[in-house]
C-alpha cells in the first residue's frame, strides 16, 4: 500500500536564512545543559522543536507565508522521522503523534488531486514536494510572528508561559475558546 | 632490629662518653625540660638522617672548653644493634681541633659501619649502606616522632597510601596491574585495527571512538568536580562543628538545624513538584495540538470526499466495463444508485456473524435466509472474498487506479480520531496545572516565612555562646554562610552524581556498540584474546584493591584495639579509615567518629592517643610483613596526657612487642625549698624494662653553656 506519510517523513524541510538568528537564540542544538538549564522550559531544547512550534503557530494563525525566492533556504539536516526523542525516552517523549498531526494539517491545507495521483497522472514525488512547501510556508509564517514579538519586546520570551500563551491565543485558539464558551 | 646500646660522645650537652644500654622492650628516659631529652632524640636523628651541615654547632661547649688549644676531641654518636643474631655498629663522628679559646676546625666527618658475625669477627663496611639495610629509610620515617604534632604523619594526602603500599601485599600486584593494563590496551588496539580494515562501518566506528573519548573526558571532568566538592563539604562540616562547639545550647541548635533542614527539604520537594516546563509540555504532552480539532476535521472531510469520489468513479468504471464482475456488483447495487462502502466494510468476521445470526447488525433488522437483505450480505461477503484472491483475468485488465493512497489516509484520519478526545482535555489540563503550580507557590511562600523564623531563632541560640562578642559576630556571619555553602555543595554533589550516572551509562552504551561492531568486523581470535585480557586486567586490579582494603581493615581493627586500651574508661569514639578515589589515586582518610558522625574537635590528648594507636598498629603490621621488629622512638609524645594517663599508657605499651624508647618529662618533682629534683614514687608502679634519668650535672650556670653536662643515670 502506498504511503504518503512514510515518504513525507523522510524529508528535511527548510527555513529561510533570515530566521537563522531565531534558531541560534531560542533553541539549543544539543539540548539544554548547565546554566542554561535554568531557562529550561522557556526555550526549545532542539532546533526541530522550534521548527514544529513555528509551524503550528503559523497554522493556527493562518499565516501562510511561502519563503520568498530572494531569501536563501537552509535546514538543520534532521529528517522529520527523527524528530522527537526515540532513544532517550527516559526524559522526553517520542513525537510520532505530532508528526502525524503535522502531516494531516499539511495535507488538509495543500491542494492535491489524489484521484489524479492514484490514477498515476501526477507523481508522488511532486505531491510530497508541494506538501513540504506548505509546511515550510506555515513555519515561515510562524517564525515571522515570533520575530515580531521579539522586536516588540526582547524580554517577552523570558516568561515560562510565553510560548504556550502564543499557541492558546492564536486565531484558531481564540475561536475555539469562543466556541467552548458558547 | 634491636638497639642494644646508644653512645653519645661530646654531643651538645652530653660531655664525655654517655652510654645507654637498652632493653628489647620498653625503655623510658625521664628528664626535666632542657636537661637533655630532646638532645638525645636529636643525636639519634643526626645519626640516622643528618648530614655534615653546621657540625661546629653540635660540639659540647664544656668538652671544648676543657680541651687544650691545639688538641683535638671527637664528637660521636653510635648505636650497637642486633639483627638476626648478628651485631652491627653504626657510628657517625667528626674531629674537632681547638684553634683558639672559642675557635675550632672540623674534620674527618664520617659514617662507619661494622658487622660482627657469630664467631666475633668484625668487618668494616659502608655505614650508609649498612644503615639502610638494617633500618630502611621508609621505616625510619615511621619510627621516630618528636612531640605530639609530628604524630599526625597522615595529614598529607598521600602519606598513608604510601605506607599501606609499603606494607600491604597490594604492592606485589602493582606490576601485574600495570602489565594487565598494557596487555589489555594492546589487545584493544589490535581489535580496533582489525575492525578498521572493514570499511563498511568506518564512519560509524570513528564517530563512536570520538564519542567515547568525549564521554571519558566528561567523566574525568566530573570526577574532578566531585572530588573538590566532596572535599569542600568535608571542610564545611568541620568548620560548622567547630563553630557549634562555641555555642552553649548545642542540643537546641541541633534541633533547630534539623527543623531548618526539614523545611528546606519540603521547599525543594515542592519546587520539584512545580512543573513549569510549559514549552516542553507543548511537545511531550502534545499541548501544541490543542487547536488541532478544526484542522483534523478539515483533513477528514477532504479525505472522505476523495474517497467517495474515488469509489464513485470506480463504480462507474466497473459498470462501463460491463464485465461479469461488474454485473455481479450491479446485483449488489444499492438503492437510489448510492455509492457502495469500501470493500471489506463491515469486516469479513462481522459479515459472517451477521449472516449466521440472520440479522443485519448495522440497521438492526432481521435478514432471514434467502431474503433480500440476506442475499445482499452474502453478495458483499463474496465480493470481499473474490477481491482477496488474485484474479488473473482482472490483473490483465487495465485498472482505473494504479495506486491506492487514500486508504492509508483514511486510516490515519480514523486513528487520529481517538486522539481528538485527548486534545479536547488539554485546555482544562493546562488550567489545572496552573492552579496546582500557584497553590504550590503559595505553600512555598509560607514555608519561607517559617524558615525565616527558624533562622532568626538559630541566630538567637548562636548569640548565646561562649566566645567574645565581636568574635561572635564573625562566627555567626560565617555560620550562616557556611550552612548556605554546605547546602549548595550538597546540591552540587547530587547534581554531579546524577550527571556522572548519565555519562557512565552513555559510556557503557557506546562501548557496547563499539564492541558489537568489533564482533561483526574483527578477527575472532583477536576478540577472544581481548576478552581474556580484559578479564585478567580486572582480576589484577580487583586483587590489588582487595589486598589494599584488607590491609586498611586490619589497620583499623588494630588501631581501634590500641585506641580502646589507651583510652580505657573514657570517651574515645572510633577511628575510621575510609578509602576514596581522587583522580586515579586511592586516598585513605582517617577520621574519628562517634555514632557514625565525624568528630571534628577532639581534644589534643584524644588526638594524640589516636595517632599513637595508629602508629602502633602500623608498627605491628610492619613487623608481621617484614617478619622483623623495629624500634619506635618518641620524644614527649604524651605531653597532653597528664601523669595518670601517661602511666596507663606506658603500662599498655609495655605489653606491645616492639622495642620502644620513650622520652618523657613526667614522674619528676622538684623540692620547693632545696630545689632538688627527685623521681616520684608513682614511677615505681610503671611497668618498664629499663629506665634512665637524664639530668644536668649540678651546679650549673644556666647562662653558660660551658657548665652544661648531662648525666645519664640508669635506674
Amino acid at each position: 500500500m502506498e504511503n504518503l506519510f512514510d515518504k513525507w517523513k523522510t524529508k528535511i524541510p527548510k527555513y529561510s536564512e533570515a530566521h537563522k538568528d531565531l534558531f541560534n537564540s531560542l533553541s539549543q542544538k544539543f539540548g539544554a545543559e548547565g546554566e542554561k538549564k535554568i531557562n529550561f522550559g522557556k526555550h526549545f531544547s532542539t532546533n526541530y522543536e522550534l521548527y514544529m512550534y513555528a509551524f503550528f503557530l503559523g497554522l493556527y494563525n493562518e499565516e501562510f507565508s511561502p519563503i520568498p525566492d530572494t531569501e536563501k533556504k537552509t535546514d538543520f539536516s534532521h529528517h522529520i522521522q527523527h524528530w522527537g526523542s526515540k532513544t532517550t525516552t527516559l526524559e522526553r517523549k517520542d513525537f510520532t503523534n505530532l508528526q502525524e498531526n503535522i502531516f494531516l494539517a499539511v495535507v488538509a491545507k495543500t491542494n492535491v488531486d489524489f484521484i489524479a495521483l492514484e490514477k498515476g497522472e501526477i507523481k508522488e514525488d511532486d505531491v510530497v514536494k508541494t506538501l513540504i512547501q506548505t509546511m515550510e510556508s506555515y513555519t515561515n509564517g510562524g517564525l515571522i510572528l515570533i520575530k515580531e514579538k521579539i522586536d516588540e519586546n526582547p524580554n517577552y520570551f523570558l516568561q515560562s508561559t510565553s510560548f504556550l500563551n502564543m499557541i492558546l491565543d492564536s486565531k484558531l485558539g481564540k475561536k475555539k475558546q469562543e466556541e467552548d464558551v458558547e | 632490629m634491636i638497639v642494644k646500646k646508644i653512645s653519645i660522645e661530646n654531643y651538645l650537652c652530653y660531655c664525655g662518653i654517655k652510654d645507654f644500654e637498652l632493653s628489647d622492650g620498653l625503655n623510658i628516659i625521664l628528664g626535666e625540660n632542657g636537661e637533655g631529652k630532646t638532645k638525645f632524640f636529636e643525636a639519634l636523628d643526626w645519626l640516622f638522617n643528618g648530614n655534615d651541615d653546621g657540625l661546629e654547632l653540635l660540639v659540647s661547649a664544656k668538652a671544648l672548653e676543657e680541651t687544650e688549644v691545639g688538641k683535638s676531641l671527637r664528637v660521636q654518636v653510635s648505636i650497637v644493634v642486633e639483627q638476626y643474631e648478628e651485631k652491627k655498629i653504626i657510628t657517625k663522628s667528626f674531629l674537632v681541633k681547638k684553634l683558639k679559646a672559642n675557635e675550632c676546625s672540623i674534620s674527618n666527618y664520617m659514617l662507619e659501619g661494622t658487622e660482627e658475625n657469630k664467631s666475633g669477627e668484625r668487618v668494616q663496611i659502608d655505614g650508609k649502606n649498612l644503615l639502610d639495610r638494617i633500618f630502611p629509610f621508609q621505616i625510619r620515617k615511621y619510627s621516630m616522632f618528636k612531640g605530639e604534632a609530628e604524630l599526625d604523619i597522615f595529614k598529607s594526602d598521600g602519606a598513608l597510601t604510601n605506607l599501606i603500599n609499603l606494607f600491604s601485599d597490594a604492592k606485589h600486584y602493582d606490576k601485574y596491574s600495570e602489565k594487565g593494563i598494557l596487555l589489555r590496551e594492546k589487545a584493544e588496539r589490535a581489535v580496533e585495527d582489525s575492525t578498521k580494515n572493514d570499511k563498511k562501518n568506518e564512519s560509524l566506528y570513528k564517530k563512536l571512538e570520538s564519542d567515547i573519548k568525549i564521554a571519558e573526558n566528561d567523566k574525568y571532568k566530573l570526577t574532578v568536580h566531585l572530588d573538590s566538592t566532596d572535599e569542600e563539604i568535608r571542610k564545611l562540616e568541620g568548620k560548622l562543628q567547630a563553630a557549634e562547639s562555641h555555642v552553649k545550647n548545642a542540643d537546641a541548635l541541633e534541633t533547630i538545624n534539623k527543623r531548618i533542614k526539614n523545611i528546606e527539604d519540603r521547599i525543594s520537594d515542592l519546587n520539584g513538584k512545580i512543573d513549569e516546563n510549559y514549552t516542553t509540555s507543548l511537545f511531550d504532552e502534545n499541548w501544541i495540538a490543542v487547536n488541532f480539532e478544526t484542522i483534523h476535521h478539515e483533513f477528514a472531510e477532504k479525505i472522505s470526499l476523495f474517497s467517495i469520489e474515488k469509489r464513485k468513479q470506480q463504480s462507474e468504471f466497473d459498470k462501463q466495463k460491463g464485465i461479469k464482475e461488474g454485473e455481479r456488483k450491479a446485483k449488489a447495487e444499492l438503492l437510489n444508485n448510492s455509492i457502495p462502502l469500501p470493500i471489506g466494510v463491515p469486516s469479513k468476521a462481522h459479515m459472517e456473524e451477521m449472516i449466521k445470526d440472520q440479522l443485519c447488525k448495522v440497521c438492526n433488522r432481521p435478514a432471514k435466509k434467502d431474503s433480500e437483505p440476506y442475499n445482499f450480505m452474502m453478495e458483499r461477503l463474496k465480493e470481499y472474498l473474490t477481491s482477496q484472491t488474485h484474479d488473473e483475468e482482472e490483473t490483465n485488465d487495465n485498472p482505473l487506479y494504479k495506486n491506492d493512497y487514500t486508504n492509508r489516509l483514511v486510516n490515519l484520519s480514523v486513528s487520529q480520531e481517538d486522539n481528538l478526545k485527548n486534545l479536547r482535555g488539554v485546555r482544562t489540563r493546562i488550567k489545572d496545572l496552573f492552579k496546582f503550580n500557584d497553590a504550590r507557590k503559595k505553600d512555598i511562600e509560607q514555608l519561607n516565612t517559617e524558615l525565616d523564623g527558624e533562622k532568626a531563632e538559630r541566630d538567637k541560640i548562636l548569640g548565646n555562646s561562649s566566645i567574645a562578642e565581636e568574635k561572635l559576630v564573625d562566627v555567626l556571619k560565617n555560620y550562616n554562610a557556611w550552612q548556605g555553602d554546605l547546602k549548595q555543595r550538597n546540591h552540587e554533589q547530587l547534581d554531579y552524581n546524577s550527571k556522572m550516572k548519565i555519562v557512565l551509562a552513555e559510556l557503557k552504551a557506546k562501548k557496547e556498540e563499539k564492541d558489537t561492531i568489533d564482533l561483526k568486523s574483527a578477527n575472532k581470535f583477536l576478540i577472544k584474546t581481548r576478552a581474556i585480557l580484559r578479564d585478567i586486567e580486572t582480576i589484577f586490579k580487583d586483587t590489588k584493591e582487595m589486598k589494599f582494603d584488607e590491609f586498611i581493615e586490619k589497620l583499623q581493627g588494630k588501631s581501634n584495639s590500641f585506641f580502646g586500651k589507651i583510652n580505657i574508661e573514657s570517651f574515645r569514639g572510633t577511628i575510621v579509615f575510609t578509602k576514596r578515589i581522587k583522580g586515579d589515586k586511592s586516598i585513605v582518610d582517617i577520621e574519628l567518629q562517634e555514632d557514625g558522625r565525624t568528630f571534628y574537635k577532639p581534644n589534643q590528648s584524644l588526638l594524640t592517643s589516636m595517632h599513637i594507636s595508629i602508629l602502633f598498629a602500623i608498627s605491628e603490621l610492619a613487623s608481621e610483613t617484614k617478619e622483623e621488629n623495629f624500634p619506635m622512638i618518641f620524644d614527649a609524645p604524651t605531653s597532653s596526657f597528664g601523669e595518670n594517663k601517661t602511666a596507663e599508657f606506658l603500662n599498655l605499651i609495655y605489653e606491645t612487642e616492639n622495642q620502644k624508647i620513650l622520652l618523657i618529662k613526667d614522674f619528676l618533682s622538684t623540692d620547693k625549698k632545696t630545689k632538688t629534683l627527685t623521681i616520684k614514687k608513682e614511677f615505681e608502679h610503671v611497668k618498664r624494662n629499663k629506665a634512665f634519668w637524664v639530668k644536668l650535672e649540678r651546679p650549673f650556670d644556666p647562662n653558660n653553656l660551658k657548665t652544661i653536662n648531662t648525666q645519664v643515670i640508669t635506674l
